[in-house]
């Protein structure tokens, strides 16, 4: 009976060790072609900085109105274009080291399945990187607005706009993804469905009085400029 | 049975012009009907004073015009100006910048002693105000004869408070009005400024034109001249905020674009300055201040996030003081507001955060320094508001070094 619990633990192990030792060369290799192509990337990247400062690519953009910047203020287009360069290199490192795992540890199908499925995350990075900037320009787009219109919902406005396109951005995302199937779909559905049929309750049953008010008021306020705008002129 | 009329090409309207020496021309799309009464006048009017000189008129349009109505009257040459198609969202102050640089290659083309251009409004098209813009440069030698407009305390405070003190400050010449209507130069200083349009040519078309800035760089003579126009304003259809980041930001992206040349002017020199001042029209009465203060106050509740972006800790901490005095005593101190106006220039040169973020930004500050010098200037006699102005644009000076340093080490002086 130990005899054979013993056995039988001995051979798990070996196959466990024999799996390990299988996998080894091509976990080396995975590691391997990252490493590289991370250092070839980085070269790259740094070769293409020095030319687009050499050939003063920031400058001829801004000169160009370009809207690149008005979106992501923060970094300048030369590093966008730099770090994009990089990143790109590390994914064909990931998808080289992915391969060289196959071809080293005789483990089939294990690359057509990451392949199959990267340019649904890069798709998906794609969208979620898109999405946090279009919520965050367009979240301060508003607030700035309605502070200028003198709204004093402007940050509820703000804070609204940026959450519906954040949840916009999750659900495009998941989708993309393929998580959650029909939930997502659903789920997202029922939200903003819920959202207008709330809003158009309240608009035609519950606010309908002060909706009314409201357009009266708008309708006959006058037109012409206030008395005191009047007397100043900015320019 | 109608006349029919052969308008020549623009080009070859030119061409046939040899050596004019006054060019006169309208910046922008004007009333032709005006245009033709008015120069029928200054035909006749001009006979005495300048019968040798040969005057060249330009305006859209103007080669459909006949040439000599009144045989009395002095010959004008007429040329249609061309001009680059205009961007329907472009405001006012482009479209005249965008035909200014219209009249001023033509002005090269045909040699004009003196270039006068003009306010597509027509203000400025009788003979005073020619004579007054060409005196300078045929009998004075000034390359560039800038205006100055009648003296209002409440007319043109985007230009008082940031367009004129800041190019004082930056560029060593107290210019009253550096984004003029009107002005005349020289036929070298119409050169300087074509050149300055092909080094900037992809930009050059959405950029607006200061002649005075130019003119101070490459050390030309600049004087002024006082003129009877009081212009109307031209931001029917623009809103406050669109129209302060058009000329506010118009005035950073040169700030970004001549550094090297500002960073080495200290002070600031009077300009020669010809013809008697002319006082402008008052609106009279105190004004209501409490609908600027309180969007001031809207925008200190709201924008502490974005302010906090491109202000230091120092200014926002005044701006906190500021939001919390009583109406009464709202006052914004003017070394507060040459920072804030520093700051944002700085910002817009580092793109902080985005460009129309930045300029939507400044309006509700620029709204509580209009209400702060409303309630100081509100019942000041008008020689007082004129020192008053002089004091900010002193304080633009005084602040220099602050945004000099702040330009130069971003990070390191961050007070």
């Amino acid at each position: 009976m130990w005899q054979q619990i013993q056995q039988s633990l001995v051979q798990s192990i070996e196959r466990v060790i024999t799996k390990i030792v299988t996998l080894l060369p091509g976990i080396v290799a995975f590691v391997l072609a990252l490493i590289i192509f991370a250092a070839i990337s980085w070269v790259f990247a740094m070769a293409i900085r020095r030319l687009l400062i050499a050939i003063r690519f920031d400058e001829r953009l801004s000169q160009e109105r370009s809207s690149l910047a008005e979106w992501s203020p923060g970094s300048t287009p030369t590093v966008l274009v730099v770090r994009t360069v990089f990143w790109c290199g590390i994914i064909i490192g990931v998808l080289v080291g992915v391969s060289a795992f196959e071809a080293a540890s005789a483990e089939a199908g294990i690359s057509a399945y990451i392949f199959g499925y990267v340019p649904r995350v890069v798709g998906a990075a794609i969208l979620l990187f898109a999405g946090n900037i279009i919520a965050r320009f367009l979240s301060r787009t508003v607030l700035i607005s309605g502070v200028n219109m003198n709204l004093q919902y402007a940050r509820l406005l703000s804070l609204g706009v940026k959450w519906l396109v954040l949840v916009l951005t999750a659900a495009m995302v998941l989708d993309h993804l393929a998580i959650g199937g029909q939930i997502v779909d659903l789920a997202f559905g029922i939200l903003f469905g819920g959202i207008v049929l709330a809003l158009s309750l309240s608009v035609g049953l519950g606010s309908r009085e002060l909706v009314t008010r409201s357009l009266e008021r708008e309708a006959s306020r006058p037109v012409e400029v206030p008395t005191e705008e009047r007397k100043i002129h900015h320019f | 049975m109608a006349k029919a009329e052969i308008v020549e090409e623009p080009q070859a309207q030119a061409e046939k012009i040899d050596n004019a020496d006054l060019l006169i021309g309208v910046a922008g799309p004007a009333n032709m009907a005006e245009v033709k009464a008015k120069l029928d006048q200054i035909r006749l009017e001009m006979v005495s004073s300048v019968t040798r000189l040969k005057i060249v008129f330009a305006c859209l349009g103007a080669g459909g015009l006949d040439e000599n109505v009144d045989p009395r009257g002095i010959p004008i040459h007429l040329v249609d100006l061309q001009m680059p198609a205009a961007d329907p969202s472009a405001n006012p102050w482009v479209i005249a910048s965008q035909s200014s640089r219209a009249l001023l290659s033509l002005a090269r083309q045909v040699n004009a002693r003196v270039s006068i251009v003009l306010g597509s409004d027509l203000l400025g098209l009788d003979v005073l105000t020619i004579e007054r813009l060409s005196f300078p440069i045929l009998e004075k030698q000034s390359d560039l004869v800038m205006p100055v407009y009648p003296a209002a305390r409440f007319e043109g405070l985007i230009n008082s408070a940031i367009l004129a003190p800041l190019n004082r400050a930056l560029y060593g010449l107290r210019v009253r009005y550096p984004l003029p209507l009107e002005f005349s130069c020289s036929l070298r200083m119409a050169g300087l400024l074509s050149q300055q349009e092909s080094a900037h040519a992809a930009s050059s078309q959405q950029q607006m034109l200061y002649p005075a800035t130019t003119a101070a760089i490459t050390g030309s003579q600049i004087s002024q001249t006082h003129l009877a126009l009081q212009h109307e304003a031209q931001t029917d259809g623009l809103d406050l905020s669109t129209v302060l980041a058009q000329l506010a930001g118009s005035a950073f992206l040169q700030m970004e674009q001549l550094a090297p040349h500002w960073q080495r002017v200290r002070g600031s020199q009077p300009l020669q300055s010809w013809d008697p001042p002319t006082v402008g029209k008052e609106n009279g009465g105190p004004i209501d201040v409490s609908p600027m203060i309180d969007s001031f106050m809207l925008a200190s509740r709201n924008l502490q996030e974005v302010w906090g972006l491109v202000l230091p800790p120092v200014t926002m901490l005044e701006l906190k003081h500021l939001a919390r005095l009583p109406a009464a005593q709202f006052r914004m101190p003017d070394e507060l507001w040459v920072r804030i106006i520093y700051d944002f220039a700085l910002a817009h040169r580092l793109r902080t955060l985005s460009r129309v973020h930045l300029l939507g930004a400044l309006t509700p500050l620029y709204l509580a320094w209009v209400a702060s010098y409303a309630q100081e200037v509100g019942t000041m006699p008008a020689m007082a508001v004129e020192q008053r102005l002089e004091q900010l644009a002193r304080a633009y000076e005084s602040g220099k070094p602050y945004l000099v340093s702040r330009w130069r080490w971003p990070d390191r002086f961050n007070p």
